[in-house]
């Protein structure tokens, strides 16, 4: 079965046609790239994707894994196993990551019928995974992306992802702000994530990502439509020659 | 002028001015007449309370009297003096707190105990000085007085903890006076946990020498009807004072919170946190003045009010002032009322977590920003669980 299938998507921000009849099907263990200028609608997919309010599809379907989640809550969504990395993950003072990624991994744990992990094994959980990401124990400490740099946003998201174990990643821009080693740090962390019932998308302006986390498909996305679809050549191909073909047509 | 007659002479002025009304500016939304119409009685007997140590060092007040047998600071450091303000002779108690009204005038007049605590020149106490006051005396008035001195170069903190019976009716009417001498840190916590039908009133008061930090994080959850006056003022250059501050308001609570900061010197710091979260029917009153004296030049000021109105009827009044007389200041000031981030609700819901947990969590946060300076690591601790345990019976 397809880990996502999305089908004939429409979706509007304020009463405006965003996205205009998508197709898109993502197996277990695939990487798909989505690409594409400014306002082509890849923040409003991962979005609608995600299940935020603000974002109304209007018509299609948005299977994971096979089940519609047109009525699932984002929470609901994430406890099935999708997880958004944001672009400008947002900061919230107050709460220690420490605690809010607790919080987040026994929500999730409960709703698939798992233990509460105690203070020891989720601290265990963390060394382990702080290593693949290569976190800093002390941002950890600290109140959620409060005072961060752009690049330890989102290593935090990564950082997230790798706590929660989601089945779908959904990657929103990722390398925007990020530097070179940042970016490698970044891309680290997604490859080690890499696995075959994991599937992956990553939705990006630039190429440049895709050096380092390789896709099995890139997808061109125009004015609210996959308007070509290839292999990692295909990201090149638009690197060389940019998006302005597709946008004049 | 000695003890007595200062005493006297208080006594002489309570008469004098009476309770005020809100006709008068500084009370202008807050009736104490319920206050002012109580009969009290000097009724006394042990409390039957219990408390958490929060330090080695506890002072313990039952129903506004010291108990030795429960305190515990018989084995003190060099340099350090603890004791009931009876025990006190020093000729600068109520040189600070001199205000001529109700409360400060029949404390002044009335007081029956209270902690002093001196610390010598360079002395710096580790542990915390942990002071709590039991309260289950139906009808009773505690008047109580504090005095804080510290040297220069000393350091001290000071966690003052009021706790009532559920259910009483009593007055709580407190002073405290700190000295903070030349680079002298005084870190001072204030957990007023008073029962939810008492009267709550404390007037704190500061002089901050050259170069000194005096800190106070006051956190409100008690008192049917209670203030906080802090009143700070620079005296020397280089000062720091941080006045951070959380209230929790439920039912049909009312608290005041005013703040004076007076910037009488150059190149001081100021900086005051204070967050509200308001439930049901209760009131928040928060009043900031901050002055800047004509030499105060290179002040630096920051002053943020923030709240959060868990129901419809819940109501604040927030009112920041600033008043500059100096040409060189950086001095900011803000109040907001309003809700929570939908923006934060909807990452930590994309983390899993459902909307009613991610509320709680956003309402904690909001609190809790106030606690981001506290240095004392178990009283953060300590204050966490108690706003915690408030949020769990709030409308979040």
């Amino acid at each position: 079965m397809p880990l996502l299938e999305i089908k004939d998507l429409h979706a509007s921000v304020a009463d405006k046609p965003i996205i205009k009849g998508l197709n898109l099907t993502i197996n277990p263990g695939e990487v798909h790239a989505i690409m594409g200028p400014n306002g082509a609608g890849k923040s409003t997919l991962s979005n609608v994707l995600a299940g935020n309010e603000a974002y109304e599809k209007t018509s299609g379907q948005i299977l994971l894994d096979g089940v519609d989640v047109d009525d699932m809550a984002p929470h609901e969504r994430a406890c099935a196993g999708m997880f958004l990395a944001f672009q400008y993950p947002v900061e919230i003072p107050g709460i220690s990551n420490m605690y809010f990624l607790k919080a987040a991994v026994n929500a999730v744990r409960e709703a698939q019928g798992k233990d509460q992990l105690d203070a020891m094994d989720f601290l265990d959980l963390v060394e382990d995974k702080k290593k693949m990401v290569k976190i800093r124990g002390d941002l950890l400490e600290r109140a959620v992306n409060s005072g961060f740099s752009g690049g330890e946003k989102k290593r935090n998201e990564i950082f997230q992802m790798s706590m929660l174990e989601p089945k779908l990643c959904i990657l929103d821009e990722t390398d925007s702000g990020l530097d070179i080693d940042a970016l490698r740090i970044v891309s680290d962390g997604v490859n080690a994530l890499r696995s075959a019932d994991r599937g992956f998308l990553v939705i990006t302006h630039y190429q440049r990502l895709l050096d380092y986390i390789v896709p099995d498909f890139v997808h061109v996305l125009v004015d609210g439509q996959i308007v070509k679809s290839g292999d990692k050549d295909l990201a090149l191909e638009l690197e060389s020659g940019g998006y302005a073909s597709w946008v004049a047509e | 002028m000695d003890l007595v007659k200062l005493r006297e002479k208080a006594a002489a002025d309570f008469k004098e001015v009476g309770f005020p009304t809100s006709k008068e500016e500084l009370w202008r939304f807050i009736d104490v007449s319920r206050v002012a119409n109580a009969e009290f009685s000097n009724e006394w007997k042990p409390s039957d309370l219990e408390f958490q140590s929060l330090d080695k060092i506890t002072v313990v007040f039952e129903n506004g009297k010291l108990s030795r047998e429960k305190s515990n600071f018989d084995e003190l450091p060099a340099g350090v003096c603890i004791g009931s303000i009876l025990d006190l002779v020093d000729p600068r108690i109520g040189t600070l707190a001199d205000a001529k009204n109700a409360f400060v005038s029949s404390n002044t007049a009335y007081f029956s105990d209270g902690y002093f605590v001196d610390i010598a020149e360079g002395v710096k106490l580790e542990s915390a000085i942990h002071v709590v006051y039991l309260a289950d005396v139906d009808g009773a008035a505690f008047h109580l007085r504090n005095f804080i001195s510290a040297g220069a170069d000393a350091e001290v903190s000071v966690i003052e903890e009021y706790i009532g019976k559920s259910g009483t009716q009593y007055w709580t009417n407190a002073v405290t006076e700190a000295f903070t001498a030349d680079r002298a840190w005084v870190d001072h916590y204030k957990i007023q946990r008073e029962s939810e039908a008492a009267f709550h009133f404390q007037t704190l008061e500061s002089h901050l020498g050259a170069a000194s930090v005096f800190s106070n994080h006051a956190v409100t959850f008690g008192a049917a009807l209670g203030r906080n006056d802090i009143r700070g003022k620079m005296t020397g250059e280089e000062g720091e004072a941080i006045c951070n501050g959380l209230y929790l308001l439920k039912d049909n609570q009312i608290f005041d919170t005013h703040m004076f900061m007076d910037h009488a010197v150059p190149k001081c710091n100021s900086h005051e946190l204070y967050k509200g979260i308001l439930d049901d029917t209760s009131r928040g009153i928060f009043c900031g003045r901050i002055l800047v004296q004509k030499d105060a030049q290179e002040t630096d000021a920051i002053q943020n009010n923030g709240n959060l109105l868990l129901s419809r009827a819940a109501k604040v009044h927030t009112m920041p002032q600033l008043e500059i007389y100096a040409d060189d200041v950086k001095c900011t000031h803000g109040a907001t009322v309003g809700e929570l981030d939908e923006e934060a609700l909807y990452y930590l819901q994309t983390r899993g977590i459902n909307p009613k947990k991610g509320h709680a969590m956003l309402v904690f946060a909001f609190a809790n920003e106030v606690m981001d300076e506290v240095k004392c690591k178990t009283v953060k601790t300590y204050i966490e669980e108690l706003v915690y345990a408030w949020l769990e019976n709030a409308h979040v």
